[in-house]
């Protein structure tokens, strides 16, 4: 019976989860687009650039938060902590499937934290780069 | 032989159970009430009832009881009291088999300051914290001025129960006799001369009915009256934005924990709240400001709400810099809201259990022990 219940879930679920499989390529593809209007020579997004952004440490934002790992851990395969104690799932795709689906949060989540860590929006670059980061992980 | 003393039966048994019952009662509520810390709030307001039932016995006993336990022989004209005094002072004290007039006018006070200090203690629960028989009636102002008058009668308890054994061991030297021991075994010494006298004896069917009578209304009374939902507290529809959007960082603040003003300088500087950027888009932040400032603290009678009204001047957002929430956390150590599972004073939820209905109750306070830091 339960067996059951979790087959007809996934089954439920598989177009959702093709669908969010779909707007996790739209964000890349959009900022890819942005990235292509700011930079001509933009040749892609880079893992390896999202990465040393995950672990720079910045002073042109906010004192408390530093850095992404402030509050992500120093790993993204780590679950996070938030400043008032609130546990954060892991960045890396391989450890929250349903991340990086969503344009509005992940947009939303973007102009915070930048903000926050490095006191300025994050450029499509950056945002690109992290996300490459994230979902190799 | 003929020189034993002959002893009279002064208190019945009744009477002795309920004195030392009431001892063991008041000593109780005391000690709660002055040291034990806030969560064992339900021991004390049980104490206190208990302490209700006792009096309802006594008082029904002062009708009904044995001749030494009835109020109308222990009514002393003031010609009588006086009379008392003076004796006393010359050295001529008279006898009395029960009380003495400056024993009953004491016995009296008694009654009446435990009759108050219930009274007041109940006023105080339903007013202040929003519980008992009368949660449903009283407002907090009300159960603040109770639970002023409930401490000052304390006091004055206090110092009655010193006076009251003054009392017992004066008369007692003056007497020549063990009081204490009399309200043990019930038994005082018929004086050389005395006769025994012809004494009432208990009316035990109209006590019986009485005692239940009496029982049934308040027992009934008081359950059918704590169905009344708490005055401090209104009806509240779960904001599903509020709720999502805020609990990613934090957890989720009551409307009531602070002021309307509070919530609309926190909505209108989100990219500056705490030391991040929490910003949201327009059309969010107006749905959840309007929420906000609808159930703010004003809108509420809760004992969180009426103190939290006062905000910190320079910091008029943060619940944790109002001179309320320090004073009330005050004697915790630094160590508990650094630690794991704490981690920060805002997360209330750590401590208070039903944090997320604005409630707080006394008794829904647990502390952790703070965990070594991973």
């Amino acid at each position: 019976m339960r067996n059951l219940l979790i087959i007809i879930s996934i089954l439920a679920f598989f177009p959702a989860m093709a669908a969010n499989a779909g707007s996790r390529e739209d964000i890349i593809a959009q900022l890819e687009t942005l990235a292509k209007a700011d930079d001509a020579n933009f040749s892609g997004f880079d893992a390896k650039r999202g990465e040393k952004l995950f672990s720079a440490k910045f002073s042109t934002g906010k004192p408390e938060t530093p850095s992404c790992t402030s509050c992500h851990s120093t790993s993204p395969k780590n679950a996070g902590e938030t400043r008032a104690g609130k546990a954060i799932d892991p960045m890396a795709l391989s450890k929250t499937s349903d991340r990086y689906t969503d344009p509005k949060k992940v947009e939303k989540w973007f102009r915070r934290n930048c903000n926050s860590v490095l006191g300025r929006e994050c450029t499509p670059l950056e945002k690109g780069d992290f996300l490459a980061f994230m979902i190799s992980q | 032989m003929s020189n034993k003393k002959q002893n009279i039966r002064i208190w019945d048994l009744p009477t002795r159970i309920y004195h030392w019952l009431q001892l063991l009662v008041v000593v109780g509520a005391l000690l709660s009430g002055f040291f034990a810390p806030e969560w064992w709030l339900s021991y004390h307001v049980w104490l206190g009832y208990a302490l209700i039932a006792l009096l309802v016995f006594r008082i029904v006993w002062g009708f009904f009881g044995p001749e030494y336990s009835r109020f109308s022989s222990f009514i002393f004209s003031p010609t009588k009291l006086i009379a008392h005094i003076k004796a006393i002072k010359e050295g001529k004290p008279l006898h009395f088999f029960g009380h003495n007039p400056l024993g009953a006018l004491m016995i009296f006070a008694l009654i009446a300051v435990l009759l108050g200090i219930s009274l007041s203690g109940l006023i105080n629960l339903g007013g202040v914290e929003n519980q008992g028989a009368l949660a449903g009636f009283v407002d907090y102002a009300s159960g603040d001025i109770a639970g002023k008058v409930h401490l000052l009668l304390a006091f004055a308890l206090i110092a009655m129960i010193f006076l009251h054994i003054l009392g017992v061991v004066v008369e007692g030297k003056i007497s020549k006799s063990n009081l204490t021991k009399s309200m043990i075994d019930g038994d005082k010494p018929l004086p050389k001369g005395e006769k025994a006298p012809i004494l009432r004896s208990t009316l035990f069917v109209p006590a019986i009915l009485s005692i239940a009578g009496i029982g049934l209304i308040l027992v009934v009374g008081s359950i059918s009256m704590s169905k009344v939902p708490a005055s401090g507290f209104i009806a509240m529809p779960i904001s599903q934005t509020y709720q999502s959007e805020c609990s990613d960082c934090h957890i989720v603040y009551h409307p009531s924990l602070l002021p309307k003003n509070s919530w609309a300088i926190m909505m209108d500087n989100l990219s500056e709240h705490f030391g991040e950027d929490a910003s949201l888009d327009d059309e969010t932040r107006d749905v959840i400001a309007n929420y906000l400032v609808r159930y703010s603290a004003e809108n509420w009678d809760s004992e969180a709400a009426n103190n939290l009204l006062l905000v910190d001047k320079e910091k008029p957002i943060q619940i944790t810099a109002t001179a309320y929430w320090k004073l009330r956390h005050a004697k915790i150590d630094e160590e508990v809201f650094k630690s794991k599972p704490v981690r920060t004073a805002a997360n209330c939820e750590a401590c208070h259990s039903d944090a997320k209905t604005g409630r707080f109750a006394d008794e829904n306070i647990s502390i952790p022990k703070p965990k070594t830091q991973p």
